[in-house]
């Protein structure tokens, strides 16, 4: 199933799809979360996964926001069921690239010990999912994750 | 979406409730300066937190032990308990 007005449609390779975009504010979390919630209703997905995939979501969105100096588009965020994985894939247009997964491991008892706080967002993405990617393509930034989802 | 809220219970211990995600960390953020000596904490009603709680919650941490005070969190939600653990903050916080 596939969309861009955030309705649910099969995509080509039969996994249930489902895309919209999030204005680049804080402020859109709310409807980023009814958005996951919608679609693991939609396609009965466990309720249990949700909050592990709006960690991992919320992490990634917020560090567009933060970091992806002066961008003004919207930021897309698709979900697409495969088999036993749940795929999130945010795309982030007209930007400079930020490939997040070459930042490295922290160690967070030592930022704590030096009253640091950064860099934890990344961290919790790396340790909840089970796969993580980044292309950057014509000006745009194209994050996918991959979580197994438990039944 | 709930709110996140902090309560006095009246027990001498403060009370977590709602979701704390980036959109909330501000406002929380203010309501924690407000803690200046050492409390429990029962974060039994918070359904979810993102780094940005997080770092809410440290902040205050270090704060407060820097005045010989401390946090005590206490019944927390299994995935949110997950969280902490992830940090590596569950020692900071006193989590058994």
């Amino acid at each position: 199933m596939d969309s861009r007005n955030g309705e649910l449609h099969p995509a080509a390779d039969g996994g249930a799809e489902a895309e919209r975009l999030f204005a680049r504010h804080f402020d859109a979390l709310e409807g980023i979360f009814e958005f996951v919630s919608e679609f693991f209703v939609a396609n009965g997905i466990e309720a249990s996964n949700a909050f592990d995939v709006q960690v991992i979501i919320e992490e990634l969105f917020t560090n567009l926001v933060k970091y992806s100096k002066g961008a003004t588009h919207d930021i897309a965020i698709r979900l697409k069921r495969r088999g036993e994985h749940l795929e999130i894939r945010l795309v982030d247009v007209d930007v400079e690239a930020f490939d997040m997964t070459r930042i490295p491991e922290v160690d967070t008892a030592k930022r704590i010990a030096e009253k640091k706080i950064g860099g934890l967002g990344l961290h919790l993405v790396r340790k909840m999912a089970d796969d993580i990617s980044y292309e950057y393509v014509d000006r745009q930034s194209r994050i996918t994750i991959l979580k197994r989802l438990q039944s | 979406m709930a709110m996140f809220e902090i309560k006095n219970r009246g027990d001498g211990v403060l009370a977590v409730s709602g979701r704390l995600d980036a959109s909330q960390a501000e406002m929380a953020e203010k309501r924690m300066n407000a803690i200046q000596e050492s409390v429990r904490v029962d974060l039994g009603g918070l359904d979810y937190i993102s780094s940005a709680g997080i770092g809410v919650f440290v902040k205050t941490q270090l704060r407060l032990q820097a005045a010989g005070h401390a946090l005590k969190l206490v019944n927390l939600h299994p995935r949110v308990r997950a969280i902490f653990h992830f940090a590596g903050l569950e020692q900071l916080f006193g989590i058994e």
